[in-house]
Parts: structure tokens; C-alpha cells; sequence
């Protein structure tokens, strides 16, 4: 039960309808997904492509507006000044600018950020230590590998201090030492006391790292709840599929 | 006290906001092979302007070659407004970077704006060059014929004419691509509105197409007489020219604020 400003992200009855067909008529998406995230709290978004996940995120984050219902980040609405100012968000594969090098981008994310120069510059230098990248700030983007591009898209997430984080698909793409690293940098993030939200199909990494679960499917929310609540496997299940696995292919699939 | 500060830093940081937007539009658009290739055209349209200053239909040749240049640049220039503008838009669209951008302090309308005086920055950057090298070729022409013969304030304002038919350009293909889905029909829907309102006195006619007249008309802005050594209203035409950004840039921030991205 969260009560009042414990809320860091709030969805009430959230839908999303795309118009579909020649008369357009709106085709619902994503909902009806209630839910709640404290402040802290580290959320798995977890769910099959399509189940809405990013579009969840990107509602959160301001990107796209809701059909019906509400979103609310810190008791603001979704996409408002006071809403957009404390959230951070890493799109899913974004494309940088080439020309750019690292530390030119995190300066530009700064400045959008209202953030004053010196306040800029000494945020940007502590995000490019936090993610790791200060050998490769000063090359030119089209230079990166994948894994450090995604360390740069959660150094600009987090340039401006944002209270939550919504990460879409942070570990796709990465090697077994990136990942590990992310879970390291998640993991800094809720010890700082930054509300997390992310998505992904990893399941034993978000089992390792969440505070809470919540499992899509065909845009509805199937199940939510805290990780250490998940249920162990039942007698006679397979033996190496973890308590939150289980729960996963029971709620997509039906089945243990 | 406190909050009049605040107030005043709040006002103060739109349009530092608005030039981040603006100061990477324009590097990127440096960048651009469109920008480079419609440059070169159009230096080599007004240089061409010497070799065929045979067929000048009459004119004093230092007049065709004007005629000439500025034609060019405004062709060049009008393709480059539109094309230029599609691809710097769609390139943080395609690319995803919008949601990095959107998830800040900036606000839509000033990503627009932002994005729209990059590219006006890009457009007098190009115009200068190819005014300056018609410059160039017409003083080269005027010391061959001896005297000086052509007023270079003229040339200027009539750069200047150009300069605000291609903004008007840009703006227009900015607010298409607000709504459009893709960067091609966005571009060719640019060229379309330009061709449009390059085509508005049409509607003067007494047969004419009548609510063409709300478009802004950008045979306005035609440098001929100008080059005719006629006098322009330029306060009128800045005034004209001034309107229509406004409202095109109004109507393409409303569109943006109401898209999912």
C-alpha cells in the first residue's frame, strides 16, 4: 500500500488506442494498467514483444499521451514541466549523432536540462566517471561499440538527477560483461534513492536487481508484485527455471 | 523577491534552450551531403551565369547574370529549405534521440523553434556564400567592361529578399513535419506548399482560386524588380514575412505538443 508522496509513478486505468482500419476507429493498445512504484523502488517491466512495455515507458516519460486514464510522476502529470524535470529516459536502440563525441552530447543533454555551465559541466564529468567512459568521451560517437553507447544513454538519463529512471530494453544488444556492468549502474541508481523502471527480457538479471515485478502481456498487466514474494517452483516443475521464470511462462503461456 | 528571480531564470532559460537546439540543428546541418551538394550547385549555377551571358534575351549582360545567379540560388536554396529541414526533423525522430530531448526541460515549442532557426542560420550561411561568389563574378564582368555598373547594395537586398522566401520555405516544411509520418512525404509536401505559394498570384486572377489567397505568397519576394532598379517596400515585406512565421511556427509547436513520439 503506497500512500501519498511515497509515489514516485502512478498509473490509474492507463489505456492506449491506436486508430486502426479506413474509418480510424481507435483500437486499444496497452490497458487498463493500474499501477504503483514507490519512491526507491526498482520496477521490472517484463513481458513478450508487443506486450506494451516501451509504450508504457513512453507514457511515463511524456512521450505519448495517454487514451484514457492517468499518469503521474511524483504527483505530476505525466509530460508536464514539473514531470518531465524529474524523469530520465533511455529510448530503446536510440541513434546518436556520429559527429558528435560523447562529451559533446552529455553537454547538449545538459543544457536542455537547464542546468547552469558550471552546474553542467561538473554533472556531466560525474556521470561520464559513474558510466565508465572516460577514455572514450572525447572520440566521435560513430565510433562506439554498443555497449558504450548504452553507457552513455544512461549517463545522459541521469545528467540532470532526475528522481526516476525509465530504461527501455537497457541490456538488449549488450555482451555478458556489459550486462553486468548495467546491473551495477541499476543497482547505484537505487542506492542513491532514484526510482528505476525498466524493461526487459532478461529474467534472471531483473529477478536479481527488482525490487518489484510487474509481467505483460497483450497489453494487459498480468501479474505484479514484489520480488521476494514470488512463489518457488512447484513440485515437479523444471528444475532450473528460477521463481520468477515459472511465474513468467505461467502468465504468458499458462503453463509451469 | 525569490519568486520574481525565479520567474526572470525561467524566462531566461527558454531561449538558451532554444539555442542549444538551434547552435546542433546548424552543425548538423553542416554536415548534411545536401547542403554541400546544393551548394556546389549553386555556385556552379551562378558561375554558369558567365557562360551564358549569350543568350541575356535582350538584357544588359550584368543584369542577366544576376537574373541568372539569384535564380539559381533561389532554386538551389528552396530545394535545400525543404529537403534540409525534412532530414535534420527526421533524423531525431528516426533515430529515437526525441526521447531523450522531449524528457527534459526543454519544451516542445522550443525544440521547434529551435530546430527552425538552426536551419534559418543554414539558409543565410548559404545564401551569403552564393551572393557573395555572384558578387564576385559581377565585379570580375564590371572590370572587364570598365566602370562600376551594378550597385552592390541592390545585389544584398535582393539576397536578403531571397533569404526570407527560403525561411518561409523551411517554415512550412517544419510544420508538415510535425504531422507527417515520413521524411520523403514530408520533403515533397515542402516542395509542394513552396510551389503553391511561389504560384499565389494565380489567385489573383478574376477566375482564381480565392482561398489561395490566405497562402502566403512568395511572389512577393521576387528580387526582379528589385533588379529592375524599382523600389521594394521592405518594411511591408518583413512585416508579411514575419506573420507567416509566426503563425507557421505556432501551428507546428500546436502539432508537436498533440504527437506521440
Amino acid at each position: 500500500m503506497l500512500i501519498g508522496d511515497h509515489r514516485a509513478v502512478e498509473l490509474e486505468g492507463f489505456i492506449k488506442s491506436y486508430p486502426a482500419g479506413w474509418l480510424r476507429r481507435p483500437v486499444p493498445a496497452v490497458g487498463p494498467v493500474s499501477l504503483r512504484i514507490a519512491r526507491g523502488q526498482v520496477l521490472g517491466l517484463l513481458g513478450p514483444n508487443g506486450s506494451g512495455k516501451s509504450t508504457l515507458l513512453k507514457a511515463l516519460a511524456g512521450l505519448i499521451l495517454p487514451s484514457a486514464g492517468r499518469c503521474r510522476i511524483l504527483n505530476h502529470p505525466a509530460g508536464s514541466d514539473a514531470g518531465r524535470r524529474a524523469v530520465g529516459y533511455l529510448p530503446e536502440s536510440v541513434r546518436l549523432p556520429p559527429y558528435q563525441t560523447g562529451r559533446e552530447f552529455l553537454r547538449y543533454c545538459a543544457g536542455l536540462s537547464s542546468l547552469s555551465t558550471s552546474q553542467a559541466e561538473s554533472r556531466v564529468e560525474a556521470v561520464i566517471a559513474w558510466a565508465g567512459l572516460g577514455l572514450a568521451i572525447d572520440r566521435r560517437l560513430a565510433t562506439y561499440s554498443k555497449g558504450m553507447r548504452q553507457r552513455l544513454g544512461l549517463a545522459q538519463a541521469v545528467v540532470h538527477e532526475p528522481q526516476v529512471v525509465l530504461l527501455d530494453e537497457p541490456a538488449s544488444g549488450l555482451d555478458p560483461e556489459g550486462r553486468l556492468a548495467l546491473v551495477q549502474m541499476i543497482r547505484d541508481l537505487a542506492a542513491q534513492g532514484r526510482t528505476v523502471v525498466f524493461s526487459s527480457h532478461l529474467l534472471a538479471q531483473s529477478e536479481q536487481i527488482c525490487d518489484r515485478v510487474a509481467i505483460l502481456g497483450t497489453g494487459r498487466l498480468l501479474w505484479e508484485g514484489l520480488a521476494a514474494e514470488l512463489p518457488g517452483p512447484p513440485p515437479g516443475a523444471v528444475p532450473a527455471l528460477s521463481p520468477l521464470e515459472a511465474i513468467y511462462l505461467e502468465k504468458i503461456h499458462g503453463r509451469r | 523577491m525569490a519568486a520574481a528571480e525565479q520567474r526572470f531564470a525561467r524566462l531566461r532559460a527558454s531561449p538558451q534552450r532554444v539555442g542549444w537546439v538551434a547552435r546542433h540543428t546548424l552543425a548538423e546541418a553542416l554536415r548534411l551531403r545536401l547542403t554541400v551538394l546544393f551548394a556546389i550547385a549553386g555556385a556552379m549555377l551562378v558561375l554558369m551565369a558567365l557562360r551564358l551571358q549569350e543568350f541575356n534575351f535582350g538584357h544588359a549582360e550584368l543584369k542577366f547574370i544576376s537574373d541568372f545567379g539569384l535564380g539559381g540560388i533561389g532554386l538551389m536554396g528552396t530545394l535545400l529549405a525543404a529537403l534540409a529541414t525534412a532530414q535534420l526533423f527526421f533524423s531525431d525522430i528516426h533515430g529515437g534521440v526525441v526521447g531523450c530531448l522531449f524528457t527534459r526541460a526543454l519544451r516542445r515549442w522550443e525544440y521547434v523553434a529551435g530546430k527552425l532557426v538552426g536551419v534559418m542560420a543554414l539558409l543565410a550561411l548559404f545564401v551569403s556564400a552564393l551572393v557573395a561568389v555572384l558578387a564576385i563574378v559581377i565585379a570580375l564582368r564590371e572590370r572587364d567592361l570598365g566602370g562600376s555598373l551594378f550597385p552592390l547594395a541592390r545585389l544584398l537586398q535582393a539576397g536578403a529578399l531571397v533569404w526570407l522566401k527560403l525561411t518561409l520555405v523551411a517554415v512550412m516544411t517544419l510544420t508538415v513535419c510535425t504531422y507527417a509520418g515520413s521524411m520523403l512525404f514530408a520533403a515533397l509536401a515542402g516542395l509542394l506548399l513552396a510551389m503553391v505559394a511561389q504560384l499565389r498570384p494565380l489567385a489573383e486572377a478574376p477566375h482564381g482560386l480565392a482561398w489561395l489567397r490566405v497562402w502566403p505568397n512568395l511572389g512577393l519576394f521576387d528580387a526582379e524588380p528589385l533588379l529592375n532598379g524599382l523600389t521594394v517596400p521592405l518594411p511591408f515585406l518583413v512585416l508579411y514575412w514575419f506573420g507567416y512565421m509566426v503563425l507557421f511556427t505556432g501551428l507546428a509547436a500546436y502539432v508537436c505538443q498533440q504527437r506521440d513520439y
